[in-house]
This record gives structure tokens, C-alpha cells and sequence, in this order.
């Protein structure tokens, strides 16, 4: 019901916009789309880095909510992985997955074996590998069942205030270099700008639509999807916390509301895209399936296909019906990619 | 089919008729593999003029194909990841082998044989380890599976062979991937890119491009008659527009081949293929996504011109300039900084042409 109630909020946000011009598709996405996303997910980070010094036990209820809460946040921006968020590997540092080879639970418990004084400052704590940063590995300390009871609780602690405390300050940094700098590149393009015209700075915008569905599609679904004869259901994201089938719903929500807000003035397009996304949302809903467990048994797999299906569908529909609106090539080489 | 070709079938029936070359298939210039109008797929043989001289039907989407150095024999590799790839008979049309990956590999899509034509050499990823392998098929037994050894790097796609030795040169993209995951790059905070030269199943020399840009993936490859080696690149990293193309020799460091930064942006990151101008005079390299031909001169190692067509994506030398090849369909010969178009009606080419 949780996951509906995600998917109504946003569509009643995102009626297709009467702007025509991409000059005003991009400072209607900048506005309503972008800024406000990364402007709750420093909100949220931080409500989260207070949370961990109030009380950074793992089985901490305020912990617990205000993790959630701030993953939510990271998931609906996620696709935007442009500008700030790509500079210095902020995204990577905020995330870290999929993590096939294992690096997270590895470098997690290196620093806990040894102790690893670096813990104790969230400055000197942007040296560690990346895969022991961001919202995976904080996962792992809240929701392992090795990880959160490995070396002593004290360090544990340390470690669980070290990196909320990067997460917070690296998502303000993401907020800050948007607001101050970055969205006015957006949206008054220039020869010497990163965009020299709105419709480069739509077309990146559409990239991360096309690259979100992707990851939603390929990582989200795919992964634990497997194969018929070898499914991965511990390779679902964030299964530990539950949140598998969350994080797809909160993805699709946000990138419906891009994908309309694309689509401007074509009101058949952008009514399109959204009964595709909201297809796919009611299937979410009616698997009951938080984590995926179902697509090791035959019967509930199929249904976890063809949601992947379903999604997979909404990006061919992306690509034939969107992309040539914003002057996105649809060559055969092109789509490819190689 | 010509009557010739009919000939000699004949007589190969007989064990009676000297081995079959390319000339025996109309002495095709290139292989590419294509979609044609009714949406199947086929590998085609292209010649000198540009003509069509002979299209054999594939089971799915091509992309780069191996041509070996005598026998009218072409291997056909499936897009990326996949596991299969098809020995064609250009004359017969028939398959003479199915190559499988072996479990827990899949290919990258590109192939190279031996110098005197026994051995396959195909790129390979190991998934579970995230490490690149080069497989060895031996054509003398069926192109059975004979060995396999390190890429040297993550991620390898290209490879080529020196001309005149057996030193392989393989193009390791660097990025890691696995096929419950599709084409999510799952590294690329910490990938590494490469070139690495391989003799004899050992690495002889690794190239690496400076660390600020190891988001640059070195994907696709050009070799010319003296050994120089172009590279192709797609970029992974934050907005701007950097470099795309460069030149290595063995025993030296890597060079990047300059142009403004519109013309890198018109790329949009992204190389599609790589080919030398006989001569090693021109670099041309291509971007589907951009719909721009580059050509760079090689001896001021600077962009000389900039050519729009549209889905540009296979290129080969020719002549004494490149051809290049379109997803529309067009086959457009670049001389001197200009382009010629012919076009093959109702065929789509496919991602890359292959110089026999």
C-alpha cells in the first residue's frame, strides 16, 4: 500500500506541462524535478547523521526510520547521475551497488578487524575505499547479521556516525554545487558552458531518464532475476533492509515524473508513458514481494520477468516516442552501444 | 551463385580443386555484419567497389566479425554478452562451426585469427572473477576449444594482430560487467583501462593512459602495416568533452590525438570504430551517436576534418583513404578529408566493418 501511495503523490505532481519550448522544459525539470530532489536528500542525510549521534545502535528505531527515510531520498534522485553527482564520485561514494565481487562486507570488516582509527574522522573517512562509504555500507551495519555484531559495539558506533556523517556531507555538497552552480548552467546554456544550448541540456536530462530505467531494469530486476536455472535472490538490492521492491517503486516514480515532464507539450505521449509506469507500479504493488524472494519459484519469477518486461517496454517507448522529440539520435548504431 | 563458384564446388566434391580463397567468392574487400529490410540479420561480404557480393543469412544480431587470412571463412560473433558465435563458408553460405563460450565466459564480440590462420583469438569475459580472458579455438580441428589465457586487463573487446607477427593487441575497456546485470558497468569508480600487447599467451607490454583519464574506456582498434596502433575510446566519466582517440607504438607512451573541444563534444564521448589510412598518413574514427566522421592527421596528431553522416559506424582502410560504413545504410569512401557516398539499399550496417 506504501508503494501506491508513492506512485499516486507524485503523479498528482507531474501533470503534463503546457511548455513548449525546451527552455522552459529544462527550468520546469531544474525547479521541480532536480533541485528539489537533491534538496531533500541533504535534509534527510542530515536528519540521519543527528540520528546516528543520538543513538547509533544498530537495532536504534529512530536509526532505522531515519535510513530509510534518507535512502528513499537517494533513490528518487539516483538517475541524475550528471554534474555534481558524478564530480569526485560522489554518486559512487553515496553508492555503491551492485557489489558483485563482495567489496563492501570485505572492506567493512578490514576496518572493524583492525580497528581502523580513519573511522573516527568523517573528513579522513572520504580516503577508504569506496565501497566502504555511502548507503550500502551503512546497510550492512544496521542490517547484517555479521557485520552488526562484529568487533566492538564502540567501534561499530564510531563507524556508524563516520558515515552518516559523509553521506550528509557529501550529499550537501551535491545540494550546494546544484543549487549554486549547476542549475544555471542547465538553464542559461553557453558556448563556454558545460551546454551550449537547451537542447543539449535536454538531451543529458534525457540520458539519465534512459540510463535510470536501465539500472532499474538491468541492476534492480535483473540481478536477482538471474536465470531461469540460476536465480540470485541475495543479490537483490538492499534486501537485508527489506527494501528491494521499495527501491523500484521509488526509482519508477521519480523517472515517471521526468519522463512526463519530458514529454511537454504532447499530452498523448506524456499520458502514455504514465498509464506504462503506472502499469508497472500495480504489479510492484499486487507481488507483494519486498525483497524478490520469488524469483527463485518458478511462478512468482514469471511475474517478476514480466514486470522487468513491463519496464523494459517503457524504455522502447522512451526511445522511439521521447528521444526523437528531443533530438535524441535513434540510429541503429546509435542505440546500440558498444 | 556463379558458374564459376558452382565450378569449383564441384570439383571440391571431386578433392580435386586447390583450396578456396577469397577470390573465390568474388574477392571481397570487407565483411559487415547487417539488418536487412525484412529485420533479420545477415553477414555480408562488401567489395572493392562497394558492391554487395554476398549475404549469408545470421541466427541474430551480429556485430564484428573475424576474417580469416585465407579461406573464404568468416567467423560471425553475436552482440555483446553473448555466447555464440558462427563459423560461416563464404562460398556455401553453410555454418562450419558454432563456437560456444565455455561456462561462466561470455564474448565481447570481437575476434582475431593467427598469422597463418590455425588459431582464433576471442575476447572474453571471466564474470564471476570480473577478469578478461582471450579464448583459443583451433581451426584445424573444428575450431575446438584449445586454450585460453589473461587479457591482461578488465573489460577486453578489440583485438588485432600485428601485421607480419603473432603479437595480439587487445583493447581493455577496463569496465567490469556481468550478465545478470546486462551492460551496468559495476566499476567504474575504480576502473583501469588498457592496451595490452600478448605473445605467445604471455603479456609482453601494458600501455596505460594517465590517471585522470582512466574514465577514457579504450574499446576499438586500428592496426597498420607497420604496427602502429590507433585507439578508440568512450568516456565514463563527468560531462566534458575529453579526447576520444589516441595512436601507441610498442616501447613508448600512449599519445592523444588533439581537436577542439566542439568537436570532441559532436562525438558525445563516444568512438563507435577506428581505421588508418594505408600510409599511416589519417586516423578516422567514427560516432554513431554523434553522427560525425572524424579524421585526424596522424603526423601533426591534430583533427584535419570533421564530416557529418548519419549513424556512422563501421570504418576500414581503403584505397588510400577509409570507408565507412552507416546504419543507414550507407557505404561513404574518405579521401583526402572528403567523403563519397554510395549507398546499399535496404541493408542496415552493423556496428563495425572488418578489412580482409
Amino acid at each position: 500500500m506504501k508503494h501506491l501511495k508513492i506512485a499516486c503523490l507524485l503523479v498528482a505532481m507531474s501533470t503534463p506541462i503546457a511548455a513548449q519550448t525546451a527552455d522552459e522544459l529544462v527550468e520546469n525539470i531544474v525547479t521541480h524535478h532536480i533541485l528539489p530532489g537533491f534538496e531533500t536528500l541533504a535534509k534527510e542525510t542530515q536528519t540521519l547523521a543527528a540520528a546516528a549521534e543520538t543513538d547509533c545502535d544498530a537495532a536504534s528505531r529512530p536509526l532505522r526510520t531515519a535510513y530509510g527515510a534518507a535512502f528513499d531520498a537517494w533513490i528518487s534522485a539516483s538517475h541524475l547521475r550528471f554534474g555534481p553527482t558524478e564530480e569526485a564520485d560522489r554518486g559512487f561514494a553515496l553508492a555503491f551497488w551492485p557489489d558483485s565481487r563482495g567489496a563492501t562486507p570485505k572492506a567493512l570488516g578490514a576496518l572493524i578487524a583492525a580497528q581502523d582509527p580513519i573511522a573516527q574522522s568523517p573528513q579522513a573517512y572520504g580516503e577508504v575505499s569506496i565501497a566502504a562509504r555511502g548507503f550500502y555500507a551503512l546497510e550492512f551495519l544496521l542490517y547484517d547479521t555479521q557485520v552488526s555484531t562484529a568487533g566492538p559495539a564502540a567501534y561499530r558506533c564510531t563507524l556508524v556516525r563516520t558515515i552518516t556523517a559523509d553521506i550528509a556531507a557529501t550529499a550537501a555538497d551535491i545540494d550546494d554545487a546544484w543549487r549554486h552552480d549547476h542549475a544555471g548552467r542547465l538553464t542559461a546554456p553557453s558556448a563556454t558552458g558545460p551546454y551550449r544550448s537547451d537542447e543539449e541540456a535536454l538531451q543529458v536530462i534525457f540520458k539519465a531518464l534512459t540510463t535510470g530505467l536501465q539500472f532499474t531494469s538491468d541492476a534492480r530486476l535483473g540481478r536477482p532475476l538471474g536465470t531461469f536455472e540460476r536465480p540470485h535472490p541475495k543479490r537483490a538490492e538492499a534486501w537485508r533492509s527489506g527494501r528491494s521492491a521499495r527501491n523500484v517503486a521509488l526509482s519508477l516514480a521519480s523517472l515517471r515524473d521526468l519522463a512526463v515532464r519530458l514529454a511537454g507539450g504532447d499530452a498523448e505521449l506524456a499520458a502514455r508513458l504514465g498509464t506504462s509506469f503506472d502499469h508497472v507500479q500495480r504489479d510492484l504493488v499486487a507481488l507483494e514481494d519486498p525483497i524478490f524472494a520469488g524469483v527463485a519459484k518458478p511462478q512468482s519469477r514469471f511475474r517478476i520477468e514480466a514486470m522487468q518486461q513491463s519496464v523494459d517496454d517503457i524504455r522502447d517507448l522512451v526511445a522511439a516516442r521521447l528521444g526523437p522529440r528531443l533530438g535524441v539520435s535513434a540510429g541503429f548504431n546509435a542505440l546500440d552501444g558498444d | 551463385m556463379t558458374s564459376r563458384r558452382g565450378f569449383l564446388a564441384g570439383l571440391l566434391a571431386t578433392g580435386l580443386a586447390p583450396r578456396p580463397t577469397w577470390a573465390d567468392v568474388g574477392g571481397p574487400a570487407y565483411l559487415s555484419a547487417a539488418a536487412t529490410a525484412d529485420g533479420s540479420y545477415a553477414l555480408c561480404g562488401i567489395g572493392v567497389a562497394r558492391d554487395l557480393l554476398f549475404q549469408i543469412p545470421l541466427p541474430a544480431r551480429g556485430h564484428a566479425a573475424a576474417a580469416h587470412p585465407t579461406r573464404p571463412e568468416a567467423v560471425a560473433f553475436a552482440r555483446r554478452p553473448g555466447t555464440f558465435a558462427v563459423v560461416l563458408d563464404c562460398m556455401s553460405g553453410a555454418q562450419k562451426a558454432v563456437l560456444n563460450a565455455p561456462e561462466g565466459r561470455h564474448f565481447y564480440g570481437h575476434g582475431a585469427f593467427s598469422q597463418d590462420g590455425r588459431w582464433l583469438f576471442t575476447t572474453e569475459n571471466d564474470y564471476e572473477a570480473g577478469k578478461g580472458r582471450i579464448g583459443v579455438w583451433d581451426t584445424a580441428r573444428g575450431y575446438a576449444r584449445a586454450d585460453e589465457f589473461a587479457s591482461g586487463g578488465t573489460g577486453p573487446h578489440d583485438i588485432r594482430r600485428l601485421p607480419g607477427t603473432d603479437v595480439l593487441v587487445v583493447a581493455n575497456g577496463g569496465i567490469d560487467t556481468h550478465p545478470d546485470t546486462g551492460r551496468t558497468a559495476l566499476n567504474i569508480a575504480t576502473m583501469r583501462p588498457n592496451l595490452s600487447y600478448v605473445a605467445e599467451g604471455q603479456i609482453v607490454e601494458t600501455a596505460e593512459l594517465p590517471h585522470d583519464w582512466r574514465k577514457n574506456s579504450i574499446r576499438h582498434l586500428a592496426v597498420s602495416a607497420r604496427g602502429q596502433v590507433a585507439f578508440g575510446m568512450q568516456w565514463q566519466g563527468a560531462g566534458e568533452a575529453p579526447p576520444l582517440v589516441g595512436l601507441h607504438e610498442r616501447g613508448s607512451a600512449p599519445r592523444l590525438l588533439r581537436a577542439p573541444d566542439e568537436q570532441w563534444r559532436k562525438m558525445q564521448g563516444y568512438i563507435g570504430s577506428v581505421a588508418l589510412a594505408p600510409g599511416d598518413r589519417a586516423v578516422i574514427v567514427t560516432s554513431p551517436r554523434g553522427n560525425t566522421v572524424l579524421v585526424f592527421d596522424t603526423g601533426a596528431k591534430e583533427l584535419a576534418a570533421s564530416l557529418p553522416l548519419a549513424d556512422a559506424c563501421g570504418a576500414a582502410p581503403s584505397g588510400t583513404g577509409v570507408l565507412v560504413s552507416s546504419g543507414t545504410g550507407a557505404l561513404a569512401l574518405i579521401e583526402g578529408g572528403r567523403l563519397s557516398q554510395a549507398a546499399q539499399a535496404g541493408l542496415r550496417w552493423d556496428n563495425h566493418l572488418v578489412a580482409i
